[in-house]
């Protein structure tokens, strides 16, 4: 990870911290590449199972769907911060 | 389901290239608005000590979707996204935005599309240690096809406005004004995931979109609406937005 530091160490901390057993990691598209690497640090020093998302990482207002739904316990997506929303739309 | 963010911060310096600080002098400019990506904003420090030494003074804001002062997010593309009072906009010299692409600082010139007058952006890259300049010729086009779509919404009798079910990007009850502001018009409300551009075809009875989603789209994807697309903020507005003496009603 030459240009970014990813901070996968915080990502294994909150699998850590949360016990959660199924992760879905969402990458943006300067990182998707990375994803290898990623994976293989978590599935090393967690018991978590990593599934990685295909589809687009536009912001953190992107969040999918129906992950629960799969048994995922955590989301984890890289590049953003928390998203304020307004509530009147715009 | 637990949610955690990681900013992937940068791993180098942040600091202004040589092209950026003699630009800066050549120019004269006294007070620039600072703005930066995720990755960069929350390391400005070596930025703003820069600027201090070249006797520029810095006003930043924290716009209205983002985290933390001086971030810069690509849909605080609107006038008031900002949170600058009219004074300190008038004050400055030019916006300057630390990060690489064109997609956040293009936020800060559709920002201005509603403005007397636009202020260009000045873009320093601290990957390629470059600076490029972004103002009014980066949209022209793409602002004159918007004027177009939103002349089209006046006249509009059927529209179809796009509403996706992500939490952070869905608008459907803000959508519903527009019965109340439009009362002549018959919307039509379609459901989406993602904008699925390849749909819009084969609802060929609607005369024109608002999209709800992302606002960029209704900028940036332009092409993938043969009708035309506005998005919901400026179709709410668009009396106001056509009568004002603007940047997007002079080009």
């Amino acid at each position: 990870m030459p240009i970014y530091n990813p901070e996968t160490e915080k990502a294994i901390a909150k699998i850590k911290e949360t016990k959660a057993k199924v992760v879905c990691i969402q990458l943006p598209d300067g990182m998707k590449p990375y994803a290898k690497d990623i994976e293989e640090q978590i599935t090393k020093e967690t018991d978590a199972r990593v599934l990685i998302w295909l589809g687009s990482n536009f912001g953190a207002c992107d969040i999918p769907l129906g992950l629960p739904k799969l048994g995922v316990d955590l989301f984890i997506a890289w590049g953003h911060n928390p998203f304020h929303k307004k509530k009147e739309g715009w | 389901m637990d949610v955690l963010f990681l900013e992937a911060p940068y791993s180098g310096e942040v600091n202004l290239c040589a092209a950026t600080l003699n630009y800066l002098k050549k120019e004269k400019y006294t007070k620039v608005a600072l703005y930066a990506s995720v990755q960069f904003c929350n390391n400005l420090e070596i930025v703003k000590q820069q600027l201090e030494k070249a006797n520029i003074a810095v006003i930043t804001s924290k716009p209205d979707r983002t985290h933390v002062k001086s971030q810069l997010l690509g849909c605080d593309n609107y006038h008031s996204s900002l949170h600058l009072a009219e004074k300190e906009l008038q004050e400055i010299d030019a916006y300057l935005y630390v990060g690489d692409g064109k997609f956040h600082p293009l936020a800060l010139v559709y920002a201005q599309k509603d403005s007397a007058v636009m202020k260009e952006i000045i873009c320093n890259d601290p990957m390629r240690k470059a600076m490029t300049l972004m103002g009014l010729d980066d949209i022209k086009t793409k602002l004159r096809r918007y004027r177009g779509a939103l002349l089209k919404f006046f006249s509009a009798k059927d529209v179809g406005v796009i509403i996706t079910v992500k939490p952070g990007q869905e608008h459907l009850r803000p959508s519903f004004f527009l019965e109340k502001i439009f009362p002549e018009k018959k919307f039509y409300y379609f459901i989406d995931d993602t904008v699925s551009f390849n749909q819009l075809e084969n609802f060929p009875f609607i005369e024109v979109w608002v999209n709800t989603a992302c606002p960029r789209i209704g900028f940036d994807d332009q092409l993938q609406f043969r009708k035309g697309v506005i998005n919901l903020n400026d179709a709410l507005n668009a009396k106001e937005i056509l009568s004002t003496e603007s940047v997007i009603n002079r080009i």
